[in-house]
């Protein structure tokens, strides 16, 4: 077996003390392999965003040790962690994150700057990322005239750039419509496979499953085993999409039933109305 | 990291633009300032300057004129008449009051001359005559103005009526206009007779006024005797005394005002962009680098702020007199390049929150959604 690029072992994370205290994540411990495409799955506030924050070096665990490509992040001091952030791992965020005063270029190109041979190096790979991910005909484009799947894939060729071992992403589809994000997913997966990239995703989105490796389970802030028949699945009343239940993170209780959403412009339409979407199901049922 | 802060500054032009006007605003409040002292305080010594005897003779103890009194016995002025090196001694009588047109009141310097003394009356007449006899007075031009007088017409100096003969120009001044009048009316205000102020003397050719001024120290007894430039310096000194404690607060004020307008605009930029500067260090920008681009900001902000007012101080200021003809200002570019530097100190001192602000940002809350 190759070795870990990624090791965290037993940490923990405790926000706030005494009465206030939060056990964010706690004593987990896993392995990420190179070229690796892990999920993390698990409710919401199941502490996801805690442990990838931390394996990603933006936060400093209670307890407990991550090594990430041989180096010692919980033995760093605070001011050697931005050059392994910058340098050894790519982020992407669910809200996309660009910074807006700067083209789409200038984006990807931004954590070239902290690279040995700077923004001027990178310039080579970063036409070709831009040309990989179909964004040609926005390189100078500002953000805010950008649609949601195409900031996304402006955020995965800036996370791309320094040529990072390591890819950590939040619920990189959350903010976008189940078509663009199934587009962001495939893209990412294929530029991950191509490049031996390790990819640990924190996702809502059960369709995502197909292209990991594995499947981690967080519950509580502990990872657990989540056998396949924990799915329970329902359909969002709005748009008849398939969500399971156990992760959802939109849901309305309605006359004693809870109803799951994909997202939550749909539980917004439901809300408004939920006895037109209600109605509309039964016939649709009967019919 | 400068490029993105450039441009950021220039995705938020209204703010900056707002900000650097009112930096700029602060700074020609401080360019104002000096403007108004340094030309006040040249008008304030005038009269002295015009004058231009060689040596000024005056009351022992005494060293100036500007809201000074001074007395000599009639008969030393004789006594300095008669030392050798004298051409010729012009004595005046000399008080601080006030003139009233109405019930417009002014500050003034009054002198009284003797019959046909055109040695130290007005250097430059722009209407009527000079006073020949009791009653009458010459005041500047501007003054008039102000009070709304012209020639014919009287005013009160010292609880006596006057009537104005004769108006002068380059004598007003805001805390000392230059007023003329008789010598024997001026003796009756004062109730004084057989005494003088100051006695202007006039050396031979080639008499050393310096050495001059020392053989009348050592010869009459109880005065003072000072060459002409050392009198006038001591006048200046005592004309800015005032002024420059007033220059000292109202630059401290302004710099104060710029620290406060730059702190704000540069924390409000900061807070606004506070979630991407939080990403670009969770990217891996380090903090002093994210520091580095705020105080540049905030540097840029400042010298347009700067810009614009040394561009407002050097082509607007000079027409301020020609609407306000009381106003006598003089822009020193050396000010301007002072007030440069300081400006820069501006820039560092109002980062200084905005910094702290952006070195405590949680990187992590990029994650936030
Ligand atoms: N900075 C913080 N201070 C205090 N508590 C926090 C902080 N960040 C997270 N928590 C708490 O830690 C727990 C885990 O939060 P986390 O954001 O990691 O959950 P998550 O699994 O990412 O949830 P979601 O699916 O909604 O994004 C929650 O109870 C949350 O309230
Ligand atoms: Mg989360």
């Amino acid at each position: 077996m190759a070795a870990a690029l990624l090791t965290a072992s037993k940490v923990t994370k405790i926000f706030g003390t005494g009465h206030a205290e939060v056990r964010a994540v706690h004593e987990v411990s896993l392995e990420i392999l190179p070229a690796e495409i892990v999920l993390v799955m698990g409710p919401s506030g199941s502490g996801k965003t805690t442990l990838l924050s931390m394996l990603g070096g933006l936060l400093k665990p209670s307890a407990g040790s991550i090594v990430l490509d041989g180096i010692h992040l919980t033995a760093l001091k605070e001011s050697q962690l931005p050059e392994i952030r910058a340098l050894k791992i790519g982020f992407v965020f669910q809200a996309f994150n660009l910074l807006s005063a700067l083209s789409v270029e200038e984006n990807i190109l931004f954590p070239a700057q902290l690279r040995a041979g700077g923004i001027a190096a990178a310039r080579p790979r970063a036409a070709e990322l831009i040309e990989k991910l179909g964004l040609a005909h926005r390189r100078r484009a500002l953000p805010k005239t950008l649609s949601g799947g195409e900031k996304q894939r402006v955020a995965i060729a800036r996370a791309l750039i320094n040529e990072p071992k390591l890819i950590l992403a939040d619920e990189p589809t959350g903010n976008l419509d189940s078509q663009t994000g199934q587009e962001v997913m495939m893209i990412l997966h294929d530029v991950a496979r191509d490049q031996g990239y390790s990819v640990v995703l924190v996702t809502h989105d059960p369709r995502v499953e197909d292209v990991a490796d594995r499947i981690l389970w967080l519950e509580d802030g502990q990872l657990r085993d989540r056998k396949s028949e924990q799915h329970n699945w329902e359909r969002d009343p709005v748009c008849g999409m398939r969500v399971d239940e156990w992760t959802a993170t939109e849901f309305t209780d309605y006359k004693d039933h809870k109803y799951v959403f994909c997202s939550s412009r749909c539980r917004e339409r439901f809300d408004k109305r939920p006895e037109h979407y209600l109605t509309k199901r039964e016939q649709s049922a009967d019919g | 990291m400068l490029v993105w802060a450039w441009k950021s500054l220039i995705a938020q032009r209204g703010a900056v633009l707002g900000g650097a006007l009112g930096i700029a605003g602060s700074f020609i409040l401080v360019v104002f300032f000096h403007a108004v002292f340094r030309g006040e305080s040249g008008q304030i010594v005038a009269y002295p300057e015009h004058m231009q005897p060689d040596v000024w003779v005056m009351q022992r103890g005494v060293r100036n004129m500007h809201m000074a009194t001074s007395s000599v016995w009639d008969w030393k002025a004789d006594k300095v008449a008669d030392i050798p090196g004298v051409a010729r001694v012009t004595p005046i009588l000399y008080l601080n009051s006030v003139i009233t047109a109405g019930n417009q009141k002014s500050f003034s310097f009054i002198v009284g001359l003797l019959p046909d003394d055109h040695r130290a009356g007005p250097w430059e007449m722009v209407a009527g005559r000079e006073v020949s006899s009791q009653g009458e007075t010459v005041i500047p031009d501007v003054l008039s103005n102000l009070l709304d007088v012209s020639i014919g017409d009287r005013v009160t100096i010292a609880d006596t009526s006057f009537t104005i003969v004769g108006l002068s120009t380059g004598t007003y001044s805001m805390a000392n206009s230059v007023i003329f009048v008789a010598f024997s009316d001026l003796e009756r205000i004062l109730s004084s007779s057989g005494t003088y102020s100051y006695l202007l003397v006039d050396a031979e050719e080639g008499i050393d006024p310096e050495a001059l001024a020392g053989k009348i120290r050592r010869e009459v007894e109880k005065v003072n005797a000072l060459p002409h430039e050392e009198f006038v310096e001591n006048d200046f000194a005592i004309a800015m005394q005032m002024g420059v404690e007033i220059i000292f607060m109202m630059t401290v004020i302004s710099a104060i005002l710029a620290i406060l307008i730059v702190c704000f605009t540069a924390y409000s930029l900061v807070m606004r962009k506070r979630r991407e500067l939080a990403i670009a260090k969770a990217l891996g920008m380090r903090g002093s680098a994210v520091l580095f681009g705020v105080v540049f900001q905030s540097c840029i902000l400042t010298l347009f702020g700067f810009a614009i007012a040394a561009v407002f101080a050097m082509i607007v200021i000079p027409y301020i007199p020609l609407l306000l003809p009381q106003l006598s200002l003089t822009v020193a570019v050396s000010e301007l390049l002072q007030i440069g530097v300081t400006a820069l100190l501006v820039a560092m001192v109002g980062a200084i929150i905005p910094a702290y602000l952006v070195l405590r940002l949680d990187p992590a809350t990029a994650f936030n959604v």
